[in-house]
């Protein structure tokens, strides 16, 4: 923003997407607090743990989402849990093999976020359905792993980083922000982060203005990959183990962070910073149906119907803004 | 508001003088015109001071328009006059700002005009950009045109195919079309043929309006349109022809309307015009100011460093090598589509056999909303895209350094720095192409290519962009100049290049340089090298590849079939039948919802639960109180259509949408029933229970389910439906509302998913939330199996039931060669990756061919 341009309160919004689910977070913050009582800081520390978790894994998405064509990475769950898995497996519970599960949870994630890559950009298949395929065969992978994994004991180290806290403040925490912040610089301020979004709005015309479009598209696949394989490590140390299901709530809400968060679900235009309120803010959501008691099923209800009526308010937006933009002149030829 | 409606009233005052003979020939028709019309007809279409605007562009600027009754009205002018606006307004796509429309003297009211009255108005517009659905027939596109006469019973195509084979043989005798054959499967001529067959047939109808018709039709066709066209404007049809072709235009209409900068410029009699004058009238750039500001560039230097050799088959006819130099202007011409484009984009691309480049080169499209903005961005980030370009991809960017460069490159091509911070798509075309050059200036690149750049542009924008060309080729101090690579399609813009280059058939046919460059010669050359002009072809016969392609779902059923029988011999009796397919009915059914949701290329990624939700509200609501189970039922299918409307509606990805929804599903499904169990309700158990001289309910009812929806797709609702999803744009154009459809769609979708739903409970006895899950990944994969395209459009509803069942096979067939079940999704999913990679291959290789 420059400063001798006036900047009107609309457009600033426009480009602080973020400001919303950062006011959703404080609004339900002080109504809980005002109507409990007893939500206390401490009670929001358990959903900072919460939603760095999720932070981490939509930080992930919300690359792949910036792509653009509709992109979404479906294989995220069996990712996080076979990941969750394989470090239990390979480290045994001790420090001196932690770089081996490293290792081991580096090349699930760098394989599964290849094979994605390469049937989206080579073969030219959607990426829901090339992701959803490959959640499927690594599904497989962790029934298979769940056979194998006898004991639940958790590297220390490991420990330290998902559950520990320093001063009382959660180094899961820190963890999150640090990534949060780096996706802001790689996004705001990098050459790739101007790629990126170049892609996501219009691959052809950034392939015309020289922007290796595959390579952007297939690092995304390999980022969320990543980032959902480390998530899977961490929460298996968090938790104290694995289990088959613990990587499917955080398809949808890796998705709800990145939509609420203000990411345009078309691609081209993504926000770090919203990314991380909107993980808050679907996590707070997630507790306040704890708090008030209601059971499982109906979360899952509000959940689904919190994603659609904001993508259904936020589609508004991009709908205006195409409006408003002339109709090309000459419209495309078919094929070419 | 107000001013802007003011200010259009007076605009519209002072053209309405200008036109004035126009208008007086309107109320005394039989001075000049046309038999059929007599004198106290209406005009058939009449438009009055109409005005639009597209931000800073004013497209349209009190324009009138009227075509009498058998009359035929020539429109002209340049590209981006504002012809294409003023039809579009005419069909009731878009909306005019101000002006009046009066069809058959009735005043329509601007704000409920759409394409819908257009249609009941009897107006048909035939594009340039082909609005056929390429996946359905010939005769399925005329129904498309005139639904009135189907009835959803067997043989309601027939009157169609009758009406498709009278059309076009009245048009364009011999013309050789089946009207069975699928519209993708024509040649582009063909197409513009049938297109043209079909507006003409159409009921009712009154004015056709025909958007550069002869394009792409071969000479002999072109006179037979002509001709058709006399014969029908005398028995009292109206036509509005628009061609660049203006000696057609000269010949066949009795009155021209000429626009330029979205203003009338001239309107009168064809008699009174003539080629010369309407081209003056256009306001097209003359050749003299042309020439001029090629002599003035600088002379290029003998030593001007060389940056694009071509050499090879390309520059074969030529039989020597073209070398570009640095400073040159050197144009790509010939006839469209012979090999221009794709040099230009071998040049951009990695240079191969025959093309050879020194340095970087940048892509400057005149398809600037495909090809050249990022419309999320400022003007400025267009631009300094321009400097990232082999940048290491964690190098920082920072905007003072780019808003320095950007403002050098904005000042040589005098665009305003002030509007920087402006979205792209704020700026007029001419200014937005502005930008997209300051982005090739911005960076190193030594060789600047142009595709067809002044696309779209007002008169004034193109002089502006004739005169930076001169600021591109030029060099700075102590650097080199760059070479600009131009196509064009409009050949007078050749008399800005240094050197011409003639395309023909793929090759270079013809150099031309300096003085020898003038329209004529290249056209000459053009057609010289021409041997197959004539782009008029038969159509592309349907091989033996195809027909195997399309039995590919069942030649695997039979396979995997065989595979069982062979392991185990009791498969192949009922019993074994029975016992392997019974359970597959489910997910038949699944894949049949989720194939009309993929039919509008979409995916519904909540189908599967959305079945296991009808298992437990039939498992436990349905048999405890039937009436409120019925609600519950039918309050899901509603809510499907309501995910139809919210998709359409909002154009938000329905797999967001249908995820979402999922969890909505499972979590219905937990709060009625936490725990598997309930039951099956007794008639549920009896209607699948039966047998029929022995075969047993569940194998005759995946015959139904098949059955039932391949009537679906072929009745007049599932050819729209299909219509749909090959292309949506032309069915809206149509008058089709796609909101309505869009719902039918999920509601019939839903209706499949119920059965599946109920099928489930009926087997098992019992309802479980999580049964459904896994179906959703398997009905994709046997919808893809089955040989539908995820793009849309494509359905083959008996390959999805071939696909499904086998899908369910190979779980069998894991099961009895002692595969652990757990293996099952991987399998699943192998089989649906390797079908699509395949396919894809496939695709390609077709491409190629």
């Amino acid at each position: 923003m420059s400063a001798h341009n006036p900047v009107t309160l609309r457009d600033w919004l426009e480009r602080n997407r973020w400001v919303w689910s950062a006011l959703g977070v404080l609004t339900l913050w002080a109504v809980l607090s005002v109507t409990t009582g007893r939500f206390s800081l401490h009670s929001l520390s358990g959903v900072a743990v919460s939603a760095s978790f999720l932070t981490v894994v939509a930080l992930g998405q919300m690359l792949v989402v910036t792509t653009g064509r509709g992109n979404i990475d479906l294989s995220i769950a069996s990712v996080l849990t076979l990941s969750a898995y394989a470090s239990i497996i390979v480290t045994a519970g001790q420090d001196a093999r932690l770089p081996l599960a490293l290792a081991a949870v580096l090349g699930i994630a760098a394989a599964t976020g290849a094979v994605n890559a390469l049937l989206v950009v080579v073969f030219r298949i959607p990426a829901i359905i090339a992701t959803l395929a490959t959640g499927y065969v690594l599904a497989t992978g962790t029934v298979i792993a769940n056979r194998f994994a006898a004991g639940f004991t958790v590297s220390p180290l490991l420990k330290l980083v998902a559950a520990g806290r320093v001063g009382g403040f959660p180094v899961i925490l820190l963890v999150a922000l640090v990534a949060v912040a780096a996706m802001g610089l790689l996004l705001q301020r990098s050459v790739y982060g101007r790629q990126l979004s170049a892609v996501g709005q219009n691959e052809r015309a950034a392939a015309l203005a020289g922007i290796r479009t595959g390579r952007i598209v297939a690092s995304a696949f390999l980022a969320s990959s990543c980032c959902a394989a480390l998530t899977g490590m961490l929460l298996g140390a968090y938790v104290g183990g694995a289990f088959l299901e613990m990587g499917i709530p955080y398809l949808l809400q890796s998705l709800g962070a990145v939509v609420l968060g203000g990411s345009l679900i078309f691609g081209g235009a993504s926000t770090a910073l919203g990314t991380l309120f909107g993980a808050l803010l679907l996590v707070l959501i997630v507790t306040t149906m704890q708090i008030a008691g209601l059971p499982a099923g109906t979360q899952d209800i509000v959940q689904g119907f919190v994603v659609i009526a904001v993508l259904a308010l936020a589609g508004g937006r991009a709908v205006r803004r195409r409006k408003a933009s002339p109709p090309p002149a000459a419209p495309a030829v078919a094929g070419s | 508001m107000m001013a802007a409606l003011r200010a259009a009233q007076e605009a519209a005052a002072t053209t309405a003088a200008a036109s004035a003979p126009m208008v007086r020939r309107a109320e005394a028709p039989d001075a000049v015109s046309p038999p059929a019309g007599g004198p106290d007809r209406p005009p058939v279409a009449r438009l009055d001071g109409i005005c639009k605007a597209f931000g800073p562009t004013r497209a349209n600027d009190g324009v009138d328009l009227v075509v009498e009754a058998g009359e035929v009205l020539g429109l002209v002018g340049g590209n981006g006059a504002g012809k294409s606006t003023l039809m579009r307004i005419l069909c009731g796509v878009t909306r005019a700002d101000a002006g009046r429309i009066t069809l058959s003297g009735f005043d329509i009211d601007l704000a409920l005009y759409d394409t819908a009255l257009a249609q009941a108005g009897g107006i048909r517009i035939v594009h340039q950009e082909l609005s056929l659905c390429d996946n359905l027939s010939v005769a399925e596109n005329f129904f498309l045109e005139a639904p009135e006469a189907a009835r959803a019973r067997p043989g309601w195509r027939r009157a169609y195919r009758v009406r498709a084979r009278a059309a076009l043989d009245e048009v364009f005798p011999g013309h050789g079309i089946g009207v069975d054959t699928a519209v993708g499967h024509l040649q582009i001529g063909q197409r513009q043929m049938v297109e043209i067959a079909r507006a003409v047939a159409a009921p009712r109808v009154r004015l056709i309006i025909l958007d550069e018709p002869t394009s792409s039709l071969g000479q002999e066709r072109s006179q037979q349109l002509r001709a058709f066209i006399k014969a029908r404007a005398a028995r009292g049809l109206s036509f509005i022809f628009i061609s660049h072709k203006l000696q057609e235009v000269v010949d066949i209409a009795h009155r021209v309307l000429v626009l330029r900068n979205g203003r009338p410029a001239w309107s009168g009699p064809a008699a009174e015009a003539s080629v010369a004058a309407l081209v003056n009238a256009m306001g097209g750039p003359t050749e003299g100011a042309m020439r001029r500001r090629r002599a003035g560039r600088p002379a290029l230097p003998a030593d001007a460093p060389e940056r694009v050799r071509l050499s090879g088959p390309i520059t074969a006819p030529l039989g020597r090598d073209v070398v570009l130099r640095a400073g040159e202007v050197v144009g790509l011409a010939g006839l469209e589509g012979s090999g221009q484009r794709d040099l230009l984009h071998r040049l951009f691309g990695r240079p191969g056999a025959g093309v050879s480049r020194a340095g970087a080169a940048s892509f400057v499209s005149g398809d600037r909303q495909n090809e050249g903005v990022f419309p999320l961005w400022s003007v400025l980030g267009n631009i300094a895209l321009g400097r990232l370009q082999n940048r290491a991809p964690l190098g920082l960017v920072s905007e003072r350094e780019e808003r320095v460069a950007a403002r050098g490159a904005a000042e040589r091509l005098k665009l305003d720095p002030a509007r920087f911070d402006s979205p792209i798509l704020d700026l007029s075309g001419g200014n937005q192409q502005k930008a997209l050059v300051a982005r090739a200036l911005v960076g190193d690149a030594g060789t600047v290519l142009f595709d067809d750049p002044t696309r779209g542009v007002d008169v004034a924008a193109k002089e502006d962009f004739y005169a930076l060309v001169g600021q591109i080729v030029r060099g700075k101090a102590g650097r080199p100049g760059r070479v600009v690579v131009w196509h064009s399609t409009e050949d007078i813009e050749f008399l800005e290049c240094d050197r011409v280059l003639v395309f023909s058939g793929g090759r270079i046919v013809r150099e031309l340089a300096g003085p020898e460059i003038t329209e004529q010669a290249i056209v000459d050359a053009s057609f010289a090298g021409a041997g197959a002009v004539e782009r008029d072809g038969t159509a592309g016969q349907r091989g033996l590849g195809d027909l195997l392609v399309d039995l590919a779902p069942f030649a695997s059923l039979a396979a995997v079939f065989a595979l069982m029988a062979s392991v185990n011999p009791m498969t192949v009796s009922l019993f074994g039948l029975e016992l392997l397919l019974g359970p597959a009915i489910a997910l038949v059914l699944v894949a049949l919802a989720q194939m009309f949701v993929v039919g509008g290329s979409e995916i519904d990624l909540g189908v599967g639960a959305f079945a296991g939700l009808v298992n437990v509200v039939s498992a436990t609501l349905l048999v405890e109180t039937p009436w409120l189970g019925i609600l519950a039922l039918l309050a899901g299918v509603a809510a499907y259509g309501l995910i139809g409307a919210t998709i359409q509606l909002r154009r938000i990805p329905a797999i967001v949408v249908t995820l979402g929804a999922s969890f909505i599903w499972v979590g219905l499904g937990y709060t009625l029933q936490p725990t598997p169990g309930g039951a099956s309700p007794e008639w549920l158990t009896a209607a699948f229970g039966w047998s029929l001289f022995g075969v047993p309910a569940t194998l005759l009812l995946i015959a139904v389910a098949g059955l039932v929806a391949l009537a679906v797709d072929r009745s007049p609702l599932g050819v729209v439906l299909r219509g749909f999803g090959n292309n949506a744009a032309a069915m809206t154009l149509g008058g089709w509302s796609p909101l309505r459809y869009a719902v039918i769609r999920y509601l019939v979708a839903s209706l499949f998913a119920v059965a599946a739903g109920l099928a489930l409970t009926a087997i098992n006895t019992a309802s479980d939330i999580n049964a459904g899950g896994p179906f959703t990944l398997i009905s994709v994969a046997a919808v893809v199996m089955g040989g539908c395209a995820l793009i849309g459009g494509m359905v083959s509803p008996l390959g999805v039931v071939a696909g499904a069942l086998t899908l369910a096979l190979v779980g069998a067939l894991l099961g009895a060669l002692d595969v652990s079940t757990d293996y099952n999704a991987a399998v699943q999913g192998c089989l649906l990756l390797a079908m699509l990679v395949l396919r894809a291959l496939a695709d390609r290789r077709g491409a190629h061919r």
